[in-house]
């Protein structure tokens, strides 16, 4: 991550990230829904390297703020009339049965949740310091699911809310992805950005020199929050579902090793995790199902898939600590791997 | 409400044997080792598995696996990682923990396993009146002799000391003479057998055995020794006791509420910590110094 606008910084990830859009969304059915589930994830990714990459501290309660999101906008677009009918919604606050919104102004109120539950939280967490702070962001989650999983006057409980409208156009989930893409960039090149990337280096030094890390990293948190939030909408939007199970344990763990394999730093480490992880998993899908990569067919025993995808990422981080990326931002003539 | 208490120290020391394994390897090395909770299923599985045999052989043969599963997950992957950053080893472990999840499901199937184990320590028995669980009283027992066991050993051998001077400045620690490579593994092996220890009393309450059967416990344990202070041995299982007693008496208390226990310890979790943001038995004065 670098202090100034660099254009190739933002313009490559950008475009990489359409690029591969296009070739594997307009390949299939499936390829489109891949796309479209490897972007909203790819959006938690962002909202996550926005605050642990900068900051460098880990955080457990996006899945939170993603909950929150896709919770928020799922309730407000699901028909108001099988919000009447449906058994796992007959709790439902009666404004809320009655609350009916457009797929862009729910991901806007998705938005606005997330932003708005990590500005609280974020309040109290973020006085917290270092692997403490990241551990006790564990407990948001925890009660996050917690509540939405037993309480059916907010949403579905432990059941899934059914029947969103899931994303007309491949257009849409990139349109959204560049945007968000965009406001991390800029984020991160912004004052506070730099100042939170000094804390990072050196929390000593920083607030020798005025800067207040509480500030810097609860204006990074709720922005991450606000990010996380449309994330976890999108999520919901792509599956046309939302349970509350989808956004827990393995979302989170999913997203935070798309985020340090990459390399936490950098807006292309952010890709590259995102892309490369989505790439083993189909790869090894593929040879599960037995079909054909450029022509070869392997075939590797049902269930090993899961085995393989989480040994690759131990292997990947024992192999480069900082991520593939190592942190660095995208340039042309890159990989100059080793020093 | 004797039973109440009895629950919540019994709860509390089984977190609090959890916490002290967790807290061992991350003394020794900044790693919060997430997988820690499959070394507590792995022993599960083994004494599910051997329930034939007498309990002593099965007990034994379930420390042995996870001290070994213990020493395996340092020797293949955390050695490779010393000194890293702390998020990248506790990624890392996150992938062990998925991994050996997977693993487990393969060999042992996705759905429980169980088998009755240790019969006798089910059922209750009566003191003047009051109807208390013989489990509580063992659980009880087994964790205070653990514990006294393991204060002796941190605080009166050798190891020990070792193993508290590595905690505190490992560079210092390997500069005065402590061979790093037998303390981690040393640690490894201890933190194995504690597993072991949560194990058998975890089946003893519930013997379904499923591959994330170890996972809810170490969550709550690693929040625990952030509550009691990442830095002290001490503070470890304090404050992994602290999460376990607070929770059973909150599913006590909450009556009909108490689906919301996890979100109000949680809560409570949070306010100690803005209190004593070090954990609870941190120093209030030490803060790093360049």
């Amino acid at each position: 991550m670098t202090t100034r606008l660099r254009l190739q910084e933002l313009l490559g990830p950008i475009l990489i990230v359409i690029a591969f859009s296009y070739v594997v969304g307009l390949q299939s059915a499936q390829g489109l829904l891949i796309v479209q589930s490897t972007l909203a994830l790819f959006v938690m990714v962002l909202a996550l390297h926005v605050f642990v990459g900068n900051s460098g501290v880990l955080s457990f309660g996006h899945g939170a703020f993603a909950m929150f999101g896709a919770f928020a906008s799922g309730i407000v677009t699901t028909p108001s009339n099988i919000k009447e009918n449906s058994l796992q919604l007959q709790n439902l606050y009666p404004f809320l049965v009655n609350l009916n919104l457009g797929m862009y102004p729910s991901l806007l109120l998705a938005i606005a949740a997330g932003a708005l539950v990590a500005g609280l939280s974020g309040l109290l967490l973020m006085r917290l310091n270092g692997l403490a702070a990241g551990i006790a962001t564990f407990a948001l989650l925890g009660v996050a699911y917690n509540i939405f999983f037993y309480n059916n006057r907010i949403g579905p409980g432990s059941q899934a809310l059914l029947a969103l409208p899931p994303f007309q156009f491949l257009e849409e989930p990139v349109v959204l992805t560049v945007i968000v893409m965009l406001a991390v960039y800029l984020f991160g090149i912004s004052r506070a950005g730099r100042t939170l990337r000094a804390t990072r280096e050196d929390p000593l030094a920083a607030p020798a020199l005025g800067i207040s890390i509480t500030r810097v990293r609860w204006i990074a948190f709720t922005l991450s929050g606000a990010i996380a939030g449309l994330g976890g909408a999108m999520f919901a939007h792509v599956a046309g579902t939302v349970q509350v199970q989808d956004y827990y344990l393995p979302y989170t763990f999913m997203t935070l090793s798309m985020l340090i394999i990459g390399g936490s730093a950098s807006l292309w480490g952010a890709t590259v995790g995102t892309l490369l992880v989505t790439g083993i998993g189909q790869i090894l899908l593929m040879m599960e199902q037995q079909k054909p990569i450029l022509g070869i067919v392997v075939h590797i025993p049902n269930g090993t898939r899961a085995i393989v995808i989480a040994l690759s990422l131990v292997v990947m981080l024992l192999w480069r600590s900082e991520g593939v990326t190592q942190g660095r931002e995208f340039k042309i003539g890159m990989p100059k791997l080793r020093k | 409400m004797i039973q109440a208490i009895l629950d919540a120290v019994s709860l509390g020391g089984v977190y609090a044997l959890a916490a002290l394994g967790l807290g061992l390897v991350f003394g020794v090395m900044r790693l919060v080792n997430f997988a820690h909770a499959e070394l507590i299923t792995v022993a599960s599985y083994t004494l599910v598995m051997t329930h034939q045999f007498p309990l002593v052989v099965s007990i034994v043969l379930s420390v042995v696996a996870a001290s070994l599963m213990a020493l395996l997950m340092e020797l293949l992957a955390y050695r490779r990682l010393r000194g890293s950053n702390p998020a990248t080893m506790l990624i890392v472990s996150f992938g062990v923990s998925v991994l050996l999840q997977k693993v487990y499901e393969l060999v042992f199937g996705a759905l429980p396993r169980s088998a009755s184990v240790a019969t006798g320590l089910t059922g209750a028995f009566t003191v003047g009146g009051v109807s208390i669980t013989i489990a509580s009283v063992v659980t009880i027992v087994l964790a205070v002799v653990i514990l006294l066991a393991m204060g002796y050993l941190i605080e009166r051998t050798k190891l020990g000391l070792q193993l508290r001077a590595a905690a505190s400045d490992f560079q210092t620690a390997r500069l005065l003479g402590v061979r790093s490579n037998r303390l981690i593994a040393s640690a490894f092996v201890i933190s194995g057998a504690l597993a072991a220890v949560v194990a058998f009393v975890n089946v003893v309450g519930n013997p379904q055995v499923d591959p994330r059967f170890g996972l809810d416990i170490t969550i709550l344990a690693l929040v625990g020794i952030v509550v009691g202070g990442m830095n002290s041995l001490r503070g470890s299982a304090l404050g992994g006791f602290i999460v376990g007693a607070v929770l059973s008496l909150l599913n006590v208390i909450l009556g009909n509420g108490r689906v919301y226990a996890y979100s109000w310890m949680f809560v409570i979790v949070i306010v100690i910590l803005l209190v004593r943001p070090g954990g609870i038995l941190s120093k209030f004065a030490t803060k790093e110094r360049v």
